[in-house]
C-alpha cells in the first residue's frame, strides 16, 4: 500500500501486499488467515470504515469510534452475532411488510426493504439478504405479484447466513422465482428449461460447467411443479417418473436429487466462494484458483454462508489493499451510507424511486444475472444523478423532508466550528482518505458563500464529500 | 429574520395599545399601502375571530389532546408559555384581553413586491401597546449585551417619527395606537411617504381594490384582496391554471373556475362569522365562462338551473353535486384536453364496447343530463364475510337521464357487458370474479355483484376485493352507480324520498361539495395502521412520529361538524361560498 | 481535459489548420487526424426511436387512398384524394401530417411500407415485447435491442451514458440492459448538476486530481474520476445549451417538448448515441384506437407531425440533422376494414418512418395488397430486424450480428 491511507500517517514499512506488483496474488495461507493488527497494518479509522462499508451499509459515528476502541475482533464479532432486538425488528419490519404487499407492484415493499437496510440492528444480514437477491436474481417485472415477492425476499433474508443448500432447495420451489422466470408450469409433456438453465449456469455452478443435455435432463425431474394464483401445487401425474441421467448420475429423479447433484458438485462451491468474493472482495479481477481452492473446500463441507463469510470478513485479504476500495458502491449502498452517516431515516417511498433511476431497483434486477454493477454504475450521467440526489437529501427542501441535518449532527458529537465538523464528515464519510490537493479544495469552496448560514455551508460541504469519486467507491 | 426577532414581532403583532386622543386621528390603513400589493388582508373585526380561536372551551378542548399535550412538554413550548407568563404579568391582564386590547381597532397585512411584507395594527388601547414595545426593546438590549453584539436598538428618526429596526432587516415605527412593521426598511418608508403626502398613490385609491371591497360589502369580520393580474404570472399559479390541459377529469371539474379566474383581475374574500360557524366568500371579476368557449359546459344555461342538492345517505362522508353538460364537454375536447392519453383512448374503446358501438359523445353522453351527483359514505361490512384490511369508504354517481324509458335497457346492457369484461380480464390473470345478483329495494329492481366468499383464510384481514359489491340501478330519471350494495340501497331510498318531496336546484351554482368532518375521522380511524404505515415511508417518520400526526389530522377533521363550498355565479361575477361549521360544545 | 474530435473540431481551430494546407493534402490530413482521434468504430450519429404505442394505422398515416378497397373498407375513417398531402398518384400523408409532407419533400423522409414481425403476435404485450426484444423466436429474452446497443456501446474509456430514455412514463422493455446504465430524464436540465451545489471548488474536488499523475491508489478511482470530470464538463454543457436564445420553434404538446429535450441534448454534445422517446403514453397506448379512431387518431398524428417538423427545423438551423436519424415504430398496424365502432382492430405490418439528414428519402417497397389480407391485416413485406440491422450496423456503426443475434439483409437507408 504505497501512498496507502489505511496505513498510519507516519508511513511505516510498505505492507507485503502493497509492494506486490498488481497481478502478483498472495499465497492463499496468508490470504485466508486472521488479519492481525500490527505495527505495518494497524488497525485504524479507514479499517474500521472499510469493514462497515462492506458488511453494514456503512457507519455512523458512534459505531466507527466504538469499532476504533474495541478493536477489530470484537468489531466483527459484534457484525456476525447480531444483538438479541433484531429478532423482534426484523419481525416487526415483516408486518409492516406484509401490509404493503397486497398488490402487483412492489414499490411498497421496495420502500421497506429501503427503510429496514437504513434501521436494521442486523446489517449484515441485509447486505447478504441483497447478495442472494442479486444472485438469485427475479423481477417484479416478470412476477407481478407483490405478496410472492415478498415471500421470496423473506427467504433469502431467512437464510442469507443460514444453509445455502436449504437456502437452494427454498429458491427452486418459490413461486417468485418460477413465476420471474416463466417455469410456472412444468408438464411433463414439455420440461421447461427456463429455471433450470439459470440455475444450472448462474445459481449454483457458474457457466460452461454441466451440457445441455444434464439441463435437458434436469428439466424433466422438475415436471408436476406448478404455480396456480402465486401459489405452489405440485400435480404427481405431470411428474416424469423416468430415469434421468444427470451430471454422471443416473435415477428416477426429482428435483430434490437435483439441488443435491449439483451440491456434490465441486464447482457448486467454486462458484458460490467466487461470487461471494465479488460482493465482499473485489470487483475488479478475478482471483486465482488456488486463492479460492481453500475457502471453496471448506465451504463444501456443510455449506454454511456465516462461515464463509466470517472467514472472508476476518481475513487478511479482505484488509489488505486487494480490497480496500476495490468495489464501486451501488446505487443503494451509496444512499445507505449517507442516510446512516448522518443518523436519521428518510422517505423511502421517493428514495426507491430515485435509486431506480440510478439503475438499481430494488425487486427488479435487469436480467437473471442480477446487477453487473461495478464501473457499469457509473458514467458522467450517473454521478450528475448522485450528486443531485445527495443534494436532495441533504438540501433543505420538501423532497427528503429535511431529515439529514450534518450541522446538527456534528454538534451533537461537539464538532462546534465549522472547521471541526468539516473535518468530522470528511472522517466520517471517507475516513479522510482524501490526498491533500482534493481535501483542502474541498474546504476552501466552503467559503464560498459567506451569506449563508453555517448549517447551509455544512450541509453543502456533506453534499461535496458524498459526490466525491472517492466515496463512490466501497 | 432570525428566529428570536421573528418571535419578538410575533409577539409584537399580538400585542398593542391605547390612548384616547390617538383613535379616530389616523387615516385608515389602506391609505398607507402601496397600490401594487400583490394581497392585502383586512381584519376590521378582530375581536370576532379572537372571539372564536381563543375560545375558552376550545382551547380547553385542544389542551386535553394527546397530540398537545406531548407538544406542550417540550422545552421550546415551556420557554413560549414562559414569556406570555411575563407579558401578561407586565401588561397586568391575561393575554386574551391583551390581545384584544392590542389588536381591537383592526388589522392589516399586505404582502407587496420584492418580498416586502406590511403589517399595520391598530391598537385600542395605545398605553399597552408602548409598554409592550419597550418591554421587547429591554429584552432585546439584554441580548445584544450579553452576546457582545453592537446593534443599534436605539430609535431613528424618519419624517419626525422614531423608527426600529431589531435586526437590521426588519423595520417598524408607532404612531399613535398603530404600530407598522415592515420585513424590508424600504417597505416602512413607502408607508411613511404616504403618511405625510409625498406620495398620494395608495391601496385605497386604487379601483379594481374599491371593485373588490364593493362586492365584498359591509357586513364582514375580514376581507382578502388579491390583485389577481400579478399574481396569474407567478410560475406555479400559471402552471396550476393550465393543469387542466392534459387531465380531462380536472379539465371536467375545474375548467369553469380556472377560466373565470383567468378572466379576472382581482378576487375578493370576505370572512364572517356566526356563532360556531366561518363563511367565507370569495368573488371574482372575470364574467364567469364565456358561454360560446369550450368551458361553457359548466354553465348553468337557465337563471333557475344549477347543481341539485346532495343526496342524503347513513354515514355521509362527503357529497359532490355538479352541473356539467358531458356532452358539451366531450365535444370540445380537443380544445380542453388536447393530449390523446393512453387511459382516454382506453376508456374510449371500452365505452364503444360496452354501448355497442354507439357515438360516445352524442349517443352516449347525450343522453345524460347536466345534474350529477357523487356521494361518499362510510361502509358497514356484513360480520359473517368479515372485513377487508384496508377500508375504503363507499362511493357512488347519481346521474339523470334525458329518456329513462330508452335508455335504461341500454345502461344496464353496458353494465353487465363491463361486469363480464371485468370478469374476463380476472380471469385471464387467474383471480376471482364477480357473480351477478338481482336483488329488489323498496319495489325497485337493481344488479349487483359480489366477489364469492368461499376460501377466506383470515375474516380479519379480507383482501381489499371485498370493499367492492358494485350495483347499477335506475329510480325514475336517476341512474344509481354505486361501488357498494348498501349505498345503492340507500340511494334508491333516498331518490325515492326526493320523488316524494322534489327538490329544487340551486340556482347558478355549478359546484357544490359536502363534508361530514365526523365521519371522515371514522374512516380515517378504521384505517389507522395504514395511514401510519404509509406515512412512515411517505414521510421517513418514525412510528410515534407518525402516529402522532395521523392524531393530529384525526383531532382536526374532527374538529369540523360540517364544511360546504358552493362555486357558480352572482349577477354576472364568479362566486364561492364555503361553510365551517365547526364541532364545539 | 478528455478532448473528443468534436471539441477539437469545434474550437474551428483545428480544421481550420489543417484546412488551409494546400490542396488535398490538406483535406486528407484533416481526414485522418478527425479519423485518428477516436477508434474507427466510433462514430457521432444519433439515432432517436420514436415509439408509437398502442399499434399505429399505418392505412391512415400513408393514405393509399387512390385505391378503391381503401375508400369500400373504411366508410367512416377514410380520406378523400382531395384531402391528403399527396406522395404520388397512390399515396398522400394524413391531412394532419403536412409538416412531415413538407419533410418529405425536402427528401429528409423515407418511408419503409409493410414493416412488422414474422408471424406476429396480435396482442399488444406480445408484439410490443417482440419489437423490443427483437427476438420473436425467444419473446421470454430478458433484454431489449437498444439496451444490447448500449451494453454494446461500453467499453473501459466510454466515460458518458451512450443511450438515453426522455419521457415521463417508465422506461420501454426496449432498454433493458444486461450492464448499462440508462438514464431517464423528462428535461435537459435533469442531466445538469444542480447549481447550488456545483461550485467550481467542487468540481476541482471531484475531477481535477483525475488529470494528476496518480499511478497506484484504485484503478477503480481513476476511473470514477474520469467520469466526475465529464460530469462537470457536460452539465455546463447542457446549461450553456439551455440559456442561449433560439432552441427551436416547437409546439405546446409534450412530444414536442421531449424532441426539444432531445434537440438540445445532441446539441450539448454529450456522448449521446441513442434516445428513446414515446407517443401514445404508455399502457396500452393512445394510437389504439378501437372506437371514435378519426378523431382522436387525427390528434396524434397532428401531434407527430408537427413535433417531429419543428425538430427537424431545430436541426437544420442547428446543422446536425446529418448526425441524427429518427425511426417510428409501433406495435402492429391496424386492420383494413373498420370494426363497426368507427374504429379498427389490431393488425401487422405498417409503415415505419425514417427522418434525417442523410436518409434515402422516398418510398422503399411496393405498398401490401389491400386484398390479400391475413386476417384483415396488411401483409408484412419487411421483417422489422432489417431496419435494426441497417440502423445499428449503417447508422450507428455497432455489430448489429451480435446486438440482434443474428444476420439480416440490411435495407437500403443511409446515404453514403
Amino acid at each position: 500500500m504505497a501512498n496507502d491511507a489505511m496505513d498510519t500517517p507516519q508511513k511505516p514499512a510498505p505492507d507485503d501486499s502493497g509492494s506486490r506488483p498488481a497481478g502478483d496474488w498472495p499465497e492463499a495461507d496468508w490470504a485466508w488467515a486472521p488479519y492481525e493488527p500490527d505495527q505495518q497494518r494497524p488497525w485504524t479509522l479507514e479499517r474500521a470504515g472499510h469493514l462497515y462499508r462492506r458488511a453494514a451499509l456503512g457507519a455512523n459515528w458512534a459505531q466507527l469510534q466504538l469499532a476504533l476502541s474495541a478493536g477489530c475482533r470484537l468489531t466483527l464479532d459484534k457484525l456476525l452475532r447480531p444483538p438479541p432486538e433484531a429478532l423482534s425488528f426484523n419481525h416487526t419490519y415483516d408486518q409492516y411488510e406484509a401490509s404493503a404487499a397486497g398488490s402487483d407492484s412492489a414499490d411498497a415493499l421496495r420502500a421497506w426493504w429501503l427503510r429496514r437496510m437504513i434501521e436494521s440492528p442486523d446489517p449484515l444480514r441485509e447486505c447478504l439478504t441483497l447478495f442472494w437477491h442479486n444472485h438469485f436474481a427475479v423481477s417484479n417485472g416478470e412476477v407481478k405479484n407483490g405478496r410472492a415477492m415478498l415471500h421470496y425476499v423473506q427467504m433469502l433474508r431467512r437464510n442469507a447466513l443460514g444453509d445455502f443448500r436449504l437456502l437452494l432447495g427454498e429458491m427452486v420451489q418459490s413461486p417468485a422465482v418460477l413465476l420471474g422466470l416463466q417455469a410456472a408450469a412444468n408438464r411433463r409433456a414439455q420440461p421447461n428449461e427456463n429455471l433450470v438453465r439459470p440455475l444450472f449456469e448462474s445459481f449454483a455452478l457458474g457457466p460452461q460447467v454441466a451440457s445441455d443435455e444434464d439441463v435437458h435432463q434436469a428439466a424433466r425431474a422438475f415436471t408436476g411443479l406448478f404455480v396456480f394464483q402465486g401459489r405452489r401445487r405440485e400435480i404427481p401425474r405431470e411428474h416424469d417418473e423416468g430415469v434421468k441421467d444427470i451430471l454422471g448420475q443416473t435415477g428416477n429423479f426429482g428435483r430434490a436429487d437435483v439441488v443435491r447433484i449439483l451440491l456434490e458438485q465441486d464447482a457448486a462451491s467454486r462458484w458460490i466462494v467466487r461470487r461471494l468474493y465479488r460482493w465482499l472482495i473485489s470487483e475488479i479481477d478475478d482471483p486465482p484458483a488456488d486463492l479460492i481452492e481453500p475457502l471453496a473446500k471448506d465451504f463444501a463441507e456443510d455449506y454454511d454462508i456465516l462461515r464463509l463469510t466470517e472467514r472472508m470478513l476476518r481475513s487478511n485479504l479482505f484488509f489488505s489493499d486487494r480490497a480496500y476500495r476495490r468495489r464501486v458502491k451501488s446505487p443503494v449502498e451509496f444512499a445507505c451510507h449517507i442516510i446512516k452517516g448522518l443518523e436519521a431515516t428518510v422517505p423511502t417511498s421517493r428514495l426507491g424511486d430515485q435509486l431506480a433511476r440510478l439503475g438499481q431497483n430494488l425487486y427488479h434486477p435487469p436480467t437473471v444475472k442480477g446487477w453487473a454493477g461495478g464501473r457499469h454504475w457509473i458514467h458522467s450521467a450517473a454521478l450528475t444523478g448522485r450528486a443531485n440526489l445527495a443534494a436532495a437529501l441533504l438540501g433543505e427542501e420538501k423532497a427528503y423532508a429535511d431529515k439529514l441535518d450534518p450541522w446538527h449532527l456534528a454538534q451533537k458529537y461537539l464538532f462546534a466550528d465549522e472547521k471541526s465538523a468539516g473535518q468530522f464528515l470528511l472522517k466520517l464519510f471517507v475516513q479522510d482518505d482524501l490526498d491533500p490537493s482534493t481535501r483542502e479544495t474541498l474546504l476552501q469552496g466552503q467559503d464560498a458563500n459567506p451569506a449563508d448560514s453555517p448549517s447551509e455551508r455544512i450541509r453543502r460541504l456533506a453534499g461535496r464529500i458524498v459526490s466525491l469519486p472517492e466515496f463512490q467507491l466501497a | 429574520m432570525s428566529r428570536k426577532s421573528l418571535c419578538v414581532i410575533g409577539l409584537l403583532s399580538l400585542c398593542l395599545g391605547q390612548p384616547l386622543w390617538g383613535q379616530g386621528s389616523l387615516p385608515p390603513a389602506n391609505r398607507w399601502i402601496p397600490p401594487d400589493a400583490l394581497i392585502c388582508l383586512e381584519v376590521s373585526e378582530p375581536r370576532e375571530i379572537l372571539k372564536l380561536l381563543a375560545d375558552k372551551e376550545l382551547s380547553e378542548k385542544i389542551q386535553q389532546m394527546p397530540f398537545y399535550q406531548k407538544q406542550a412538554a417540550s422545552k421550546g413550548f415551556q420557554e413560549f408559555l414562559g414569556m406570555v407568563r411575563i407579558v401578561e404579568a407586565t401588561l397586568g391582564t391575561d393575554w386574551r384581553s391583551a390581545l384584544a386590547r392590542l389588536t381591537g381597532s383592526g388589522i392589516t397585512i399586505a404582502v407587496c413586491p420584492q418580498d416586502t411584507v406590511l403589517l399595520i395594527v391598530d391598537a385600542e388601547d395605545a398605553g399597552m401597546l408602548n409598554q409592550l414595545h419597550d418591554f421587547f426593546l429591554n429584552i432585546a438590549r439584554t441580548e445584544a449585551q450579553k452576546q457582545n453584539r453592537s446593534e443599534s436598538l436605539e430609535p431613528v428618526q424618519l419624517d419626525g417619527i422614531d423608527t426600529w429596526s431589531f435586526d437590521g432587516k426588519e423595520a417598524h415605527a408607532i404612531i399613535s395606537n398603530r404600530l407598522i412593521l415592515a420585513s424590508r426598511p424600504e417597505g416602512l418608508q413607502a408607508v411613511l411617504d404616504r403618511r405625510n403626502g409625498t406620495v398620494t398613490s395608495c391601496l385605497e385609491r386604487l379601483e379594481a381594490y374599491r371593485q373588490a371591497r364593493r362586492a365584498a360589502g359591509a357586513d364582514r369580520a375580514a376581507m382578502v384582496y388579491i390583485n389577481l393580474n400579478v399574481l396569474k404570472q407567478v410560475p406555479a399559479l400559471a402552471g396550476a391554471l393550465d393543469q387542466s390541459k392534459n387531465n380531462p377529469l380536472a379539465a371536467l371539474l375545474f375548467s369553469g373556475i380556472t377560466e373565470s379566474l383567468r378572466a379576472s383581475q382581482w378576487l375578493a374574500l370576505k370572512l364572517r362569522i356566526r356563532e360556531h360557524t366561518l363563511l367565507l366568500n370569495a368573488l371574482a371579476d372575470g364574467r364567469t365562462v364565456d358561454p360560446a368557449g369550450p368551458a361553457a359546459f359548466s354553465l348553468p344555461e337557465e337563471t333557475g338551473q344549477g347543481a341539485l342538492p346532495i343526496c342524503p345517505v347513513p354515514r355521509f362522508i362527503g357529497g359532490f353535486s355538479f352541473y356539467r353538460d358531458l356532452h358539451r364537454f366531450y365535444a370540445a375536447k380537443d380544445d380542453l384536453f388536447p393530449e390523446r392519453t393512453s387511459a382516454l383512448i382506453f376508456f374510449e374503446n371500452m365505452m364503444g364496447i360496452f354501448f355497442s358501438g354507439r357515438d360516445l359523445t352524442d349517443e352516449v353522453l347525450g343522453e345524460i343530463q347536466p345534474e350529477i351527483r357523487l356521494v361518499v359514505a362510510e361502509q358497514q361490512y356484513d360480520p359473517a364475510i368479515g372485513t377487508p384490511q384496508v377500508c375504503y369508504p363507499a362511493f357512488a354517481a347519481v346521474l339523470r337521464l334525458r329518456e329513462p324509458e330508452q335508455f335504461a335497457e341500454v345502461m344496464e346492457e353496458a353494465w353487465q357487458k363491463a361486469l363480464g369484461l371485468i370478469n374476463f380480464t380476472r380471469g385471464q390473470q387467474a383471480l376471482p370474479g364477480l357473480i351477478i345478483d338481482r336483488p329488489e329495494h323498496h319495489q325497485t329492481k337493481f344488479t349487483v355483484a359480489y366477489f364469492s366468499t368461499t376460501g377466506i383464510e383470515d375474516p380479519s384481514r379480507l383482501p381489499e376485493r371485498f370493499n367492492l359489491r358494485p350495483a347499477l340501478a335506475m329510480v325514475g330519471e336517476f341512474l344509481i352507480l354505486s361501488s357498494t350494495e348498501q349505498l345503492a340501497r340507500d340511494l334508491i331510498e333516498a331518490l325515492d324520498a326526493e320523488r316524494q318531496r322534489p327538490v329544487r336546484p340551486m340556482a347558478q351554482v355549478h359546484s357544490l361539495v359536502e363534508i361530514d368532518g365526523g365521519q371522515l375521522a371514522s374512516i380515517l380511524k378504521a384505517n389507522y395502521q395504514t395511514f401510519v404505515r404509509k406515512n412512515m415511508v411517505d414521510e421517513g417518520k418514525t412510528q410515534e412520529q407518525a402516529e402522532a400526526a395521523i392524531d393530529v389530522l384525526i383531532t382536526l377533521v374532527g374538529l369540523i361538524d360540517r364544511l360546504r363550498l358552493e362555486v357558480g355565479s352572482r349577477r354576472g361575477l364568479a362566486r364561492a361560498d364555503l361553510e365551517v361549521r365547526l364541532n364545539l360544545p | 481535459m478528455n478532448c473528443t474530435r468534436r471539441d477539437f473540431l469545434q474550437t474551428g481551430l483545428g480544421s481550420a489548420v489543417l484546412a488551409s494546407l494546400p490542396g488535398a493534402f490538406g483535406g486528407v490530413l484533416a481526414r485522418t487526424a478527425a479519423a485518428a482521434a477516436q477508434p474507427p468504430a466510433e462514430r457521432d450519429t444519433v439515432l432517436v426511436v420514436l415509439q408509437l404505442t398502442g399499434g399505429n394505422d399505418g392505412l391512415n398515416t400513408v393514405i393509399p387512398y387512390a385505391h378503391d378497397e381503401y375508400a369500400r373498407r373504411r366508410p367512416t375513417l377514410r380520406f378523400a384524394a382531395g384531402e391528403v398531402h399527396k406522395i404520388d398518384d397512390e399515396l398522400g400523408f394524413h391531412p394532419r401530417m403536412e409538416a412531415l409532407w413538407r419533410v418529405y419533400q425536402q427528401g429528409h423522409l423515407q418511408i419503409i411500407q409493410g414493416v412488422g414481425s414474422p408471424g406476429a403476435d396480435r396482442s399488444h404485450e406480445g408484439a410490443m415485447r417482440i419489437w423490443h426484444t427483437a427476438s420473436p423466436e425467444r419473446p421470454q429474452m430478458q433484454t431489449g435491442w437498444l439496451g444490447r446497443a448500449a451494453d454494446a456501446c461500453w467499453n473501459p474509456q466510454a466515460y458518458d451514458a451512450p443511450v438515453v430514455f426522455v419521457g415521463p412514463i417508465a422506461p420501454p422493455f426496449a432498454l433493458n440492459a444486461e450492464t448499462a446504465v440508462i438514464p431517464a430524464v423528462t428535461a435537459a436540465g435533469d442531466l445538469t448538476l444542480q447549481s447550488r451545489w456545483d461550485s467550481p471548488g467542487h468540481r476541482r474536488a471531484t475531477s481535477a486530481s483525475g488529470e494528476a499523475a496518480e499511478p497506484v491508489g484504485s484503478p477503480l478511482l481513476r476511473y470514477v474520476r474520469q467520469c466526475a470530470s465529464r460530469a462537470g464538463a457536460n452539465s455546463k454543457r447542457i446549461q450553456r445549451v439551455l440559456a442561449s436564445s433560439g432552441g427551436g420553434d416547437y409546439p405546446s404538446f409534450t412530444l414536442a417538448g421531449h424532441l426539444q429535450t432531445v434537440a438540445r441534448l445532441i446539441r450539448a454534445d454529450i456522448g449521446i448515441r441513442i434516445v428513446l422517446v414515446e407517443l401514445g403514453g404508455g399502457g396500452i397506448g393512445g394510437f389504439d384506437n378501437h372506437a371514435n379512431q378519426k378523431g382522436n387518431h387525427c390528434a396524434l398524428l397532428g401531434q407527430l407531425s408537427e413535433s417531429i417538423g419543428a425538430f427537424v427545423g431545430d436541426l437544420q438551423r442547428d446543422k446536425t440533422l446529418d448526425r441524427v436519424l429518427l425511426m417510428t415504430f409501433s406495435e402492429f398496424g391496424r386492420t383494413l376494414p373498420e370494426n363497426g365502432r368507427r374504429g379498427t382492430g389490431h393488425g401487422a405490418g405498417a409503415v415505419t418512418l425514417l427522418v434525417g439528414g442523410r436518409v434515402k428519402g422516398g418510398l422503399t417497397g411496393s405498398h401490401p395488397s389491400l386484398t390479400d389480407l391475413e386476417d384483415g391485416a396488411l401483409r408484412v413485406q419487411y421483417d422489422f430486424r432489417r431496419v435494426y440491422a441497417a440502423i445499428l450496423d449503417g447508422w450507428l456503426g455497432l455489430d448489429s450480428r451480435a446486438i440482434l443475434g443474428a444476420s439480416f439483409e440490411p435495407l437500403d437507408i443511409v446515404r453514403a
